[in-house]
Parts: structure tokens; sequence; C-alpha cells
């Protein structure tokens, strides 16, 4: 019975993470189409993607947008939130609601609205663009971490402080802002990550000149399938776990989420 | 004994990895009709009692007979017993009915006998007529109710309840506790219910055992624990009590320093260390140098004024003794003032003696 | 009486000043990344002017063809179908994994939550690329047949529909299991236990205890893998290879290889449409199934 529970469990959780092992595998093969078992062992299709020009220009912007993504989404959402959480002014309620709705529209439906909006004011395939479009599907992300942690400070050590001395501003400087740090950092990564990973939206915003790393895997997939692309799978795939296991270091993602 | 309807010998249970047994040993036999407290601190091993006998506990060794049958082989849904659970457990998504009927479902009650069957139920139990609500519509002690019916409906060999009054505020508390009673009794149920507090165990239960560290310490009427705890550690945990340590020098009879002779009740090697309880409403006010035994006379250090009881602490000759004085009984003693208690021999209980070398007095 | 504190004095004239500082950045957003896109959406898919999606005239044509036309039905009704076939075999399959993690004690329950999850961390592009090896004419199940000659010519497994669904399902299944971790709140092993003293069998403990209480979880789970299999675009086509059409595709395709941005944003909004449907019938039945 227990065993039997086991091994359905097993088997479910292979299902869940097939894939990834896969990818895996076959990331260690060369050959130009895509076979399984793999005929070889090495680390050929590595070297094929860190020679590959495409990728890693494609990495790179990535690696920016995500970051100034993160960056600007943090910074807008930590305003917001103070705005949601300290203040009661007329429209709080539907600014709550504003804030959170990207949530209920998918994202395809948005990525052709945001392509509308961006193409006749030239921003189509331009940094400017695709920062922006991440920004609409990050923003609710970073206002919603960054709320709860706010939610959570409990105002009276703000007041203590105020009591003892400190101005507002240096209060909030030296005593909100360090309690609300593990959700700042946390809503800056989530922001990084679904940036980073983003496809759909970004296919739509983007062509050649400011191409993803998700958008040229995608085109090259269209195309091709060879072991290339499992290998820079699994670079990504550390890339994400080595992100998130730093953030466990930094803060503890639990407390942070 | 024929006529037990629980035995249970030589319990024990050691959870995996756990260092020693959280039940060690246990064995006790409960007649028919009767209610029986697992009383002790937590961590005690009450709990894990009851868990057994339920079946949702595995025992690590020992038996458990219910009607002269093994049963500690059988799955829990064979036993036929009913279990209140300490935060009823009341199935959220079925009504106060359909909760009643479940145990009569699972056992084929054709649908017109379950209706009636409920419906005599929720009668007992004073829910009559609220057969429809939601778990979520009623109030604490309602669901406590629902929680009965549902347990007692399927006519159990035997009912468990564990610390059935725990999530009551106080005034309910009291309410449940003679209800719950009173439906035992008219339903002669054999019951077993856990607790860690003394007042419900002793004031609902025919039969109080005392646990302490995985061990019985003490089987016995709730009269029988309080005025002869057989053990130390039944002598502090249940009621207040002034602790008199001396050593015997003749049948009944112990030197109690600073004191002097104090006459006690029970058995005890002569010459061995011996703990004497005293309970502090058994200590009386008598007239100074009025003769008799054991009589402490000493200062009063400390009055509490308690209603219908005033609480005095006497220094008595190298003692302190706690005494629970009745507020009618005529001039009370005030702070500073000499008095004298005295005790009767048969309200001084030996609750720990050991055959211990005499004392050097050196040390 | 109220202690006088400083956070309940009155907002000030300069409060005002500052509440606007701290609300500009993120209206502005807002307007410039949602509100003007979904304005700029429904306008577009009644403009009758195809390239220039912004001015022109008022027309109903583009929803007209998407109702009149037969091929708008059958995507509308690959889409549901699809829709349909993910969420129930993701919650099929994610269920055992969600109660397990949600009643197990072992001390490798945190460990195997997060293996459920950590799927997560990757992009959907990625795991599709993991499917396509996985099912594809050469790939690990062809392959493993073939080598064990079990069969001789390639099972036809994916750049059709049932790779689609499978992919997805994998993809979708660990939001699955999150939701219905999250709407498992009233289960509890109290329960389990008070049904099995009351005579029901394991069996019987699943069918009347568990499974009625997880049911929010279950149809929270499934609704969340639906509004986003129904949205799914990249593994339908990376999948399909181009063979499977449904909403997703087709919107993804007028508005980058046909350029008829019209038609695209009107069947944005149809699917917006039917995505909003499905959540309001969800909450319906989720409140009367909690009252």
């Amino acid at each position: 019975m227990r065993t039997l529970r086991n091994l359905g469990l097993t088997l479910l959780y292979l299902f869940l993470l097939a894939p990834i092992i896969v990818v895996f595998i076959v990331s260690f093969d060369t050959r130009q189409y895509l076979a399984f078992p793999p005929a070889s062992f090495s680390f050929g299709s590595y070297a094929k993607v860190f020679a590959n020009e495409a990728f890693l220009s494609a990495f790179g912007r990535s690696v920016v947008i995500g970051l100034v993504v993160g960056l600007v989404a943090v910074s807008i959402g930590m305003l917001l939130s103070m705005a949601l959480v300290r203040y009661r002014f007329r429209g709080r309620e539907g600014l709550n609601f504003l804030v959170l709705a990207p949530f209920l529209v998918p994202s395809i439906v948005l990525a052709v609205g945001l392509m509308l909006v961006l193409s006749p004011v030239g921003l189509l395939d331009t940094y400017a663009g695709i920062t922006l479009a991440h920004l609409g599907i990050t923003i609710p992300y970073t206002v919603r971490t960054i709320t709860m942690s706010l939610m959570a400070v409990d105002r009276r050590v703000e007041e203590a402080a105020r009591v003892h001395g400190a101005s507002a501003f240096t209060a909030f400087r030296r005593v909100t802002l360090p309690l609300v740090r593990p959700g700042l950092i946390a809503g800056g990564v989530i922001a990084f990550l679904i940036s980073f990973d983003e496809a759909v939206i970004s296919l739509f915003i983007v062509s050649v000149r400011t191409s993803t790393l998700p958008t040229e895997i995608y085109r090259y997939l269209e195309y091709s399938t060879d072991p290339q692309i499992a290998a820079l799978s699994v670079v990504l795939i550390l890339i994400s776990i080595a992100v998130v296991v730093l953030v466990e270091r930094l803060i503890g993602l639990r407390r942070a989420i | 004994m024929t006529d037990s309807h629980v035995i249970v010998e030589h319990l024990v249970k050691t959870y995996p990895g756990a260092s020693a047994p959280s039940v060690d040993d246990v064995g006790f036999s409960l007649p028919r009709g009767e209610m029986l407290a697992l009383l002790g601190p937590s961590g005690c091993g009450k709990t894990t009692m009851l868990r057994m006998i339920a079946g949702l506990v595995a025992p690590s060794s020992g038996s458990i007979r219910l009607n002269g049958r093994e049963i500690s082989q059988i799955p829990v849904h064979k036993r036929n017993m009913g279990m209140v659970f300490q935060a009823y457990a009341l199935f959220p998504h079925l009504s106060v009915a359909e909760n009643i009927a479940f145990g009569l479902e699972m056992r084929g009650v054709a649908k017109a006998e379950r209706v009636e069957k409920v419906k005599r139920a929720l009668d007992l139990v004073k829910l009559t007529g609220l057969g429809d609500r939601r778990i979520t519509q009623l109030s604490g002690g309602q669901q406590q109710r629902c929680a009965i019916a549902r347990s007692l409906v399927i006519e159990p060999e035997l009912l468990l309840l564990d610390e059935p009054l725990s999530n009551l505020d106080a005034k309910l508390r009291d309410e449940m506790r003679d209800e719950i009673r009173e439906i035992q009794n008219r339903t002669g149920v054999t019951a077993i219910f856990v607790t860690h507090d003394q007042d419900e165990a002793l004031s609902m239960a025919d039969r109080l055992a005392v646990m302490s560290a995985g061990k019985l310490e003490q089987i016995g009427s709730p009269r029988e624990i309080f005025d002869r705890p057989q053990t130390d550690f039944v002598a502090s945990f249940i009621g207040a009590g002034n602790f008199l340590t001396g050593q015997t020098t003749g049948r009944g009879e112990a030197q109690v320093e600073g004191v002097g002779a104090v006459r006690f009740v029970g058995e005890a090697a002569h010459g061995s260390r011996v703990r004497l309880l005293v309970r502090p409403h058994r200590l009386a006010l008598v007239e100074a140098g009025s003769g008799g035994v054991n009589r402490f006379a000493g200062r009063v250090e400390n009055v509490v004024y308690r209603g219908q009881l005033m609480s005095i602490t006497v220094a008595a000759q190298g003692v302190r003794l706690q005494a629970d004085i009745p507020t009618h009984a005529g001039a009370l003693p005030e702070r500073g003032q000499q008095v004298t208690l005295s005790v009767a021999p048969e309200d001084v209980t030996l609750v720990g003696a050991e055959a211990s070398p005499p004392m050097d007095p050196a040390i | 009486m109220s202690t006088p504190t400083l956070s309940s004095t009155p907002p000030k004239r300069r409060h005002r000043g500052l509440l606007l500082v701290l609300l500009a950045p993120g209206l502005l957003a807002l307007l410039a990344t949602f509100i003007l896109p979904m304005a700029w959406l429904f306008r577009a898919s009644f403009s009758d002017s195809v390239m220039a999606a912004f001015g022109g005239g008022w027309t109903l044509t583009h929803y007209l063809a998407a109702v009149t036309d037969p091929f708008y039905w059958r995507v509308a009704l690959n889409t549901l179908t699809l829709g349909v076939a993910v969420s129930f075999f993701a919650v099929l399959l994610g269920y055992p994994i969600a109660l397990f993690l949600a009643r197990t004690q072992s001390r490798w329950r945190g460990v195997l939550t997060a293996l459920a999850v950590a799927p997560l961390l990757t992009s959907a592009v990625v795991r599709t690329y993991g499917w396509m090896v996985i099912l594809g004419d050469r790939g690990v199940v062809n392959g493993s047949l073939q080598a064990l000659s079990l069969i001789d010519t390639p099972l036809r497994l994916s750049n059709n529909s049932f790779g689609a669904t499978v992919a997805l399902v994998e993809i979708l299944m660990p939001y699955a299991i999150l939701a219905m971790l999250a709407g498992f709140g009233r289960l509890s092993t109290q329960l389990e236990e008070a049904a099995a003293m009351l005579g029901a069998n394991r069996l019987r403990v699943f069918w009347r205890i568990i499974l009625p209480l997880s049911l929010p979880g279950i149809l929270t789970g499934a609704l969340l893998v639906f509004v986003m299999a129904i949205s799914s675009f990249v593994t339908p086509r990376l999948m399909g290879g181009g063979r499977v059409f449904v909403l997703g595709t087709e919107v993804f395709n007028e508005a980058t290889v046909t350029l008829n941005w019209p038609l695209a944003a009107a069947l944005s909004i149809v699917l917006l449409v039917l995505f909003s449907s499905v959540i309001v019938i969800y909450q319906r039945a989720l409140r009367r199934l909690e009252e």
C-alpha cells in the first residue's frame, strides 16, 4: 500500500521533472539534430552556445533589461505601496484593484494591447518599449510583495523613532526601510526572473534589434532543435537556481514571499 | 474482575526516535458504565493512552481488552468507539444532522432509521431542531454537543473524550461538565476522558488515573486520589498541600523537625524518612495552649481573603503552613497575630517513605 | 478614548503633496502599460482600417468575421477543448502530489514541495523544448520504443494537439499544485481520524471527507490551469508544429504574420471575454460550495 503510493508519487514527480532531466541529458550531445539517447558525451554544445554571437548578445540584453525592470519595478512598487498602505484617499480601493488587474488579463491579450500602443510612438523593438512592457507585468508583483512587508511593519516602531527625536524622513530611512528590505529584494528578484523568462509579450514587442534570450530561443526552436538549445537551457536553469539560492541565503525566500 | 469492561495491561508506546517511552507499562481496568479520567500534566502520555485505546496509535506492546476481547490489533474503524475530539473535528462540509448520521451511514443503517436516531441524538444533547444548521452556524457549546451526539448515536462500546472542555469559556465549561456527566449517566456508556484540569477530573470522573512521565501514578476514586494520594507526584499535582518531612518514631507517628511529633495515617517502617501531606482546608484554628496532638503554633505571615475562605500563611517553628479558614468562623486572624493550627491524624497522609539510613547530624 | 499617536494625526496639506509624489510614477506606469493598451485594444477591435489600427471609423467586421467564419469556430472549440483537457489532467496528476504534500509529516516535505514547484523557475520555452525532445519522432519515447523493437515507425506524439496537451499539462501542473495546496486549508488529520473512529475505512475517508474538503482547492487549481491554457500560445505553437490552431496562436499569427491588427484585437477581446466569464462562473461555484 505504502510502496504503491510511493511508486505512484515517484512517477508523477518524474513526469513533472521529465523535460528538465531530458534537457540536461541531451545537452551533452553534439549532433545537429534532436535524437535520444545521446550518441556521445561532450561539452561541445556548451562550447557552441558560448560561441554563439546571437545568444550571447541576447543574453546580455536580457540581463540588462531584467536589471532595469527589477530596479524600476521595485522603486515604483515601493512608492505605490507606501501610498496604498499608509494613506487613506479617495479612489484608494479603485487603485488597489487597478494595480492587481493585470493579473486578471491573459498576457497574450495585454501583449496585443501593448503592441498597438507602442507601435505608433515608434517604441516597438526598442529597449524603452520592452522595458515598459515588462514593467507592466512586474509592477503588480512588486506592489504585492512590498505591500505585504509594509503591512507587517509595526507602525509603533516608527513612532518610537519619532518620539526619540528622528525626523519623519530619518525614521523612514533608518527604521521602516530596513524592515521592508526583504520585501524589496524579493520583489526585485521576482521582477527580474519574470522579465528574464518572459517570452509571450516580448515576442509581440521585439524583433531583431532588441530580442531577448527567450524570444531568441523561441525563434531558434521554430527552425531547429539541435542540442545547443539544451545546453543553453541548462545554463538558464542554473542561473535561475543560483538567483533563488542566493536570495534564500541572503534573506530566506519563504520570509520574502 | 469479570465485570471489567476495559482492561489495559502492560501498555507501552515508544515513538520511533524517542529516547523514552511516552507510555510506560500502564495497566488498569474499568467497570462497565463508569467514567474514567486520565489526568496529568501535558506530555505525561495521557493523550497517547487515549489514542492507543481508540486505535489511532499502535501500541509498542501490551494488551487492550474490551468486553474480554483483545482489540489492539483491530483497525480503528472497526472498534466501534465514539470519540469527542479536543477541537470537536466536526466535518465542515456536512450539516449538523449529516455529521451525526455519518457513523450510522458507515454502518449501513437504513435512511429512515438514521433520521429517527439522529433526531433522538439531537434531543439527547438539546440540539432539537438544529439538524439543518451548518457547523459554522453553531456556537462553541453547540458544536461540543454535536460532537457528543455524533459519537453517541452509534451506540459505542466505549466513549472517548480528548480534553472535552478545553475549548470552552469558563461559564460554558461548568455547564457542559454537568451535562456530559448527565448524558453519560443516562446512556450508561463506559467513558474515558483525558484532561489536565484536576477540577474537571475530580468532578466528572468515577475513577481517576493520574499519569506522570508515561507512568500510571495512582488510580482510584476522586476521594481516594485527593485524600489519600500514594505518591509525592499525585499529592503535589492534585490540590494544594503542606508537606512535612520527618522521621518515624513509632506506628503512625513521626518526628518533624521544629514541630515535634506528628500523628498520621499510613504504614511506614520505623526510622524511615517520610513525607506527610496536610491539605490546607483540613487545618483549623484552635485556642492557644489547648491540649491534643498535631498542634502548630506560629505567627500569621500573610492573609488573603477569598470570599468563602481565607488563606493564611503561618510560620510555625521552622515550617510554613498554608491554611484555608472558613470566613464564617467568627473572628478572623490578622497579619502578625499568634495562632495555633491543628489537624486530625486521619487528615495527615503519608505520601512517601524511604527506609533511608539515619541522618548524620553532622551534615 | 483613543491614545493620540502620530499615525492618527489627520493628513495635512503637505501630506497631499507627498501622496501625489508617491502615486505619480505608479499611475503613469499603469496608464502606459495597462490602461492605454487595454483601451487601444478595445478601440482597435472596432477599427475599419486594417493597417493603421488606431484611427478610422467604427466597424463590427472583425467580430462578425470571428463569429461567422467556421474556421474561428473551430479555433474557439480547439481552445476550449485544450483548456478542458489540460486542466483536467493537470489537476488529476497534480492532486496526488498536492494531497501528499499537504498531509505528510515527512521531514522531506520542504524539499519535495520545492521540487514540485521548481519547474516554475525555468521558462516555459525551455520546458517546451524538453517535451520536443521527449515526444519528437526521434525523441525519448520513440527512441526507446524503437530500440526495444516495439515499433517500426515512430508514433506521432508531437506536432499535433496530443503533444501540445501533454506539454501544457506538465508546464501548468506546478501552478495547479500550488493552487490546490493553498485551497486545502480545511483538510486536517483530525477530521480523518474522526471519520475513522465513526467507522469509515480509508476509501470512505477519502470519498466522504478528503475529497469534498479539497474540492475548493481542486476547483481553484483547475481554474488557474484552464485560464492559463486557453491563453497560451508558445507551447501550442512549438509543440503543435503549426498544426494546432487555438486562440493564442491565431492572435499571434494575425498580429505578427498577417498583420491584421484589428482582427488580432478582436480575437484578443473574445479571449478576454472567455477568460473573464470562466472566472466569474468559478467564483459563483466556489461561493455556493463554501456557503
